[in-house]
């Protein structure tokens, strides 16, 4: 980052953005933590509940991690994101229905986007056109 | 982990993928993105996972653990059998500061219930979530509701109740039948069955358990249960 010549922060998040599947770990963290909203239950009674109780929070707080490592560290999302559908799909059981659908829906859009994703791609057609359309005149 | 995350963000190649990262400061147009047929490897059978869940779940083949906390909580039923039934007092404290505190010095009294096993009929349960009511009903049909662990903090179950061998007045600390032990010196009471028709309990506070719901119905609704 420090070679280039600063652009402002603006272009420079999206230079960002544009090498990671930004979409796909932001959805996949924030499922998470939607379903870490709706639990919120004393660790006392989960504990009661016993092992699918620990897992209630253990599923959506490894939800919020492999966001974040998909973001960060985007050279392994094919694990990530494996990984975040099939912890994603645990939510159902562990963590009130998913997050009442919401939080398991976004973890495995969010997932699907990051393993879907592909570095270095030729733009899009229209942004190539608005390209050639910015060098022709 | 932090500084490992530092170094393959700045630089792109990798042993994994050396194909990327090369050319973006040279051609800024190359950026990464989502490809629609990839993606749907993973989003299909995803989806069929999903599907199966809610199907499975609906048959009552599948518990699924609710614990919630915080939140304006309805659970309805017309009929709750149950074994093992506890219920003692406590006090909890409250976040330091909390505007809730008034003068209470930060402490409330909580009752805890707790049922070991427990078969509902006509569950209903609604989750306010503010402006709009996600309602979740099952066992309607010929199969019920079955729950396990049922534990409850600070609620008021209402409801006309029958016991089996209660026993009132127990120290909290010696329950044996749900699996729960409160609290030394506090009082308790503690039943073999429990029966409780018209069950009725809303609250702010911890509700959680393992529940087979068969014949699930979620949907969103303008009034609760």
């Amino acid at each position: 980052m420090s070679e280039r010549p600063r652009r402002g922060l603006r272009p420079a998040f999206r230079g960002w953005r544009s090498r990671r599947p930004f979409w796909g770990g932001l959805l996949l963290a924030l499922g998470g933590v939607e379903v870490l909203l709706t639990m919120r239950a004393s660790l006392k009674v989960v504990l009661h509940v016993g092992m699918q109780g620990v897992a209630g929070y253990l599923l959506p707080g490894l939800m919020v991690v492999l966001g974040l490592l998909v973001l960060f560290n985007p050279a392994q999302r094919l694990f990530y994101s494996i990984t975040g559908v099939l912890v994603s799909l645990g939510t159902w059981m562990t963590s009130n229905l998913g997050g009442f659908l919401l939080g398991l829906l976004c973890g495995v859009v969010g997932s699907c986007l990051a393993f879907g994703w592909l570095p270095d791609q030729e733009p899009r057609r229209r942004l190539r056109r608005r390209a050639a359309k910015a060098v022709a005149p | 982990m932090a500084p490992h995350s530092d170094v393959s963000s700045s630089t792109e190649p990798t042993p994994e993928n050396p194909e990327s990262g090369s050319t973006t400061s040279a051609d800024p147009q190359r950026r990464g993105r989502v490809r629609l047929r990839r993606a749907a490897v993973m989003a299909v059978p995803a989806t069929l996972a999903t599907v199966a869940l809610a199907v499975l779940t609906a048959e009552g083949a599948l518990g699924v653990q609710f614990a919630i906390s915080g939140m304006p909580f309805t659970v309805t039923a017309t009929e709750l059998n149950g074994t093992g039934f506890e219920q003692f007092g406590g006090l909890d404290n409250m976040a330091p500061g909390s505007p809730n505190a008034g003068d209470t010095g930060g402490q409330v009294l909580v009752v805890t219930s707790a049922i070991k096993n427990a078969t509902l009929t006509k569950l209903c349960q609604s989750v306010d979530l503010g402006g709009t009511n996600l309602l979740i009903t099952a066992g309607g049909g010929k199969e019920k509701v079955q729950a396990t662990d049922l534990t409850t903090d600070s609620t008021e179950l209402s409801g006309d109740a029958a016991f089996d061998d209660i026993e009132i007045g127990n120290d909290a600390s010696t329950l044996t039948r749900a699996g729960v032990k409160g609290p030394i010196g506090v009082f308790s009471q503690q039943a073999r069955t429990v029966r409780i028709a018209n069950l009725r309990q809303t609250n702010y506070a911890t509700t959680a358990g393992v529940f087979t719901l068969p014949g699930l119905k979620l949907r969103f609704s303008s009034s609760g249960c």
